[in-house]
């Protein structure tokens, strides 16, 4: 296929762009079916004490998969979240001893091999992209390469689903995917992510959540909100913007 | 050059080589280089760029830990001499930034108001590849010396020989995972900064200070001490009246 550079756009473009009806969660599984050689593509999101479960996925067989890996307690995305990506190429031969109830039930749906990349925020592993196909056989090339680009891009309505902001999250994204990424790799954010873990007794990456949410909130840049919390003009302590009970997690 | 001088040049080389005999922490070693080249060459702030797989450069290490100094190193990532010379893997000296403000609008702007005058930019290179660069800010207009930029450029080569250490590292994925490590390492001391910052009302420079100390005293890895301070295995106030006691 094309160079890095243009796979990188194609992904950002499938994010930004893409069908407005289509979650930004969905489009990115749909952009891995499209352009990598796999079969289906789930998001799922495994965040310690807060939200679990798939948010994004191209087909009703991801979307399986995911939940027997949240009914089993097993299975590779929540291992690329302890530990860094998975790929079981085949499934099928009975070499794979990991997840014995996960495989013995993907395999009866005729998947062949499965992959999971995990995504990070705020520096930590807190969600997975989940790959599948139903030929055996590993993931190479520009599939491999793309799959760790959407693995970053879906950091992003990751952030939107833990803040549980959808509404104002989205207004904010006027902002290409990849430039929102870049935004948030600034010292200031990581510092302010630090202060604001102590001041709501959060892990970083709903605090870094917060932080964003915060920020389009009041139409202003993550790096502006930082700045105000490291100057410590800000604290979002007395922030009451988590009012809505009623946007709930899936 | 003076013999004060040069025993100071020797100690901090040894110094180098014997924390990388130990395995120490990279970005803890490379905070220590930065503050050596700062004050063996005299000049006002030092700082490491390292550019990660899609060639953009995020702040590795630095003389100060204060906010605003690494903002003035963390903006060349968009324009300036540190990725004029990432992109060249040439030398980039300024030796009056007053002049420059066609060429990085911006970063000029910024830099002169942190009260700096001149500016260097040199190659941290490993086999044929630019990895990133040293900045070096200072608060007079003027050139470096031929000595001061070879003593410059040697400390900023024993940078990236420290960056990739494993000596099996000859291919590129290898050695793109271990800067990523670099990287991602900065990143959660950042944080670890924040939450002490937070928890002990203190600024940047104390924070780092704090943790850099408990790390020392716990014969333990800079990166871990943060890794468990982000993670919460470690309370931020345990960490704070370690750094109290020490003092007391």
């Amino acid at each position: 296929m094309d160079s890095i550079a243009e796979l990188r756009a194609s992904l950002g473009r499938a994010m930004d762009g893409g069908d407005p009806t289509m979650s930004p969660a969905d489009r990115l599984c749909f952009a891995c079916v499209d352009l990598f050689d796999v079969d289906g593509a789930a998001i799922s999101l495994m965040l310690e004490g807060s939200s679990q479960g798939t948010f994004g996925s191209s087909d009703g067989l991801s979307r399986q998969l995911d939940e027997f890996q949240f009914t089993f307690g097993e299975g590779p995305c929540m291992d690329a979240v302890r530990d860094g990506p998975v790929f079981a190429a085949n499934i099928a031969d009975g070499a794979e001893t990991r997840w014995p109830a996960f495989v013995g039930s993907a395999s009866a749906l005729g998947v062949g091999a499965v992959f999971a990349l995990p995504i990070s925020l705020a520096n930590s592993f807190v969600g997975a992209l989940d790959l599948y196909r139903h030929a055996p056989g590993p993931l190479l090339g520009n599939s491999l390469v793309g799959g760790l680009m959407v693995a970053e891009l879906a950091a992003l309505p990751l952030l939107d689903m833990i803040s549980a902001q959808a509404e104002l999250a989205t207004s904010g994204q006027d902002e290409p995917a990849w430039k929102q990424l870049k935004s948030l790799a600034r010292v200031e954010v990581y510092q302010a992510t630090g202060m604001v873990m102590v001041q709501l007794g959060v892990g970083p990456a709903e605090a870094l959540a917060r932080l964003r949410a915060h920020a389009f909130a009041q139409g202003l840049t993550a790096s502006q909100v930082a700045w105000s919390i490291v100057e410590r003009e800000l604290s979002l302590e007395a922030d009451t913007e988590r009012t809505d009970p009623g946007q709930g997690h899936p | 050059m003076s013999t004060e001088r040069e025993h100071e040049i020797t100690r901090a080389f040894v110094s180098i080589a014997n924390s990388m005999a130990d395995g120490a922490d990279v970005v803890d070693l490379l905070s220590g280089l930065t503050s050596d080249c700062a004050r063996l060459l005299d000049i006002a702030s030092a700082g490491l760029l390292l550019a990660d797989a899609q060639g953009v450069l995020h702040v590795l290490a630095a003389s100060s830990e204060r906010t605003r100094d690494l903002e003035i190193f963390q903006l060349q990532r968009d324009e300036g001499p540190c990725l004029d010379c990432f992109h060249s893997g040439q030398q980039v000296s300024v030796d009056d930034l007053s002049q420059e403000t066609d060429r990085w609008p911006q970063f000029v702007a910024a830099a002169t108001a942190a009260g700096f005058a001149a500016v260097h930019a040199l190659p941290m290179r490993l086999r044929g590849t630019t990895l990133g660069a040293l900045n070096l800010f200072s608060d007079k207009v003027g050139a470096l010396e031929a000595d001061d930029r070879d003593l410059a450029q040697a400390l900023a080569h024993v940078a990236s020989i420290a960056l990739v250490t494993d000596k099996a590292a000859s291919d590129k994925d290898t050695i793109n995972q271990q800067l990523q490590t670099a990287l991602s390492s900065r990143v959660t001391i950042e944080q670890a900064k924040g939450v002490l910052a937070q928890v002990g009302g203190l600024d940047m420079d104390q924070a780092f200070a704090a943790l850099r100390r408990y790390a020392r005293d716990h014969n333990a890895r800079l990166s871990d001490v943060a890794q468990q301070l982000v993670t919460r295995k470690i309370a931020g106030q345990e960490l704070l009246d370690h750094s109290m006691t020490g003092l007391a």
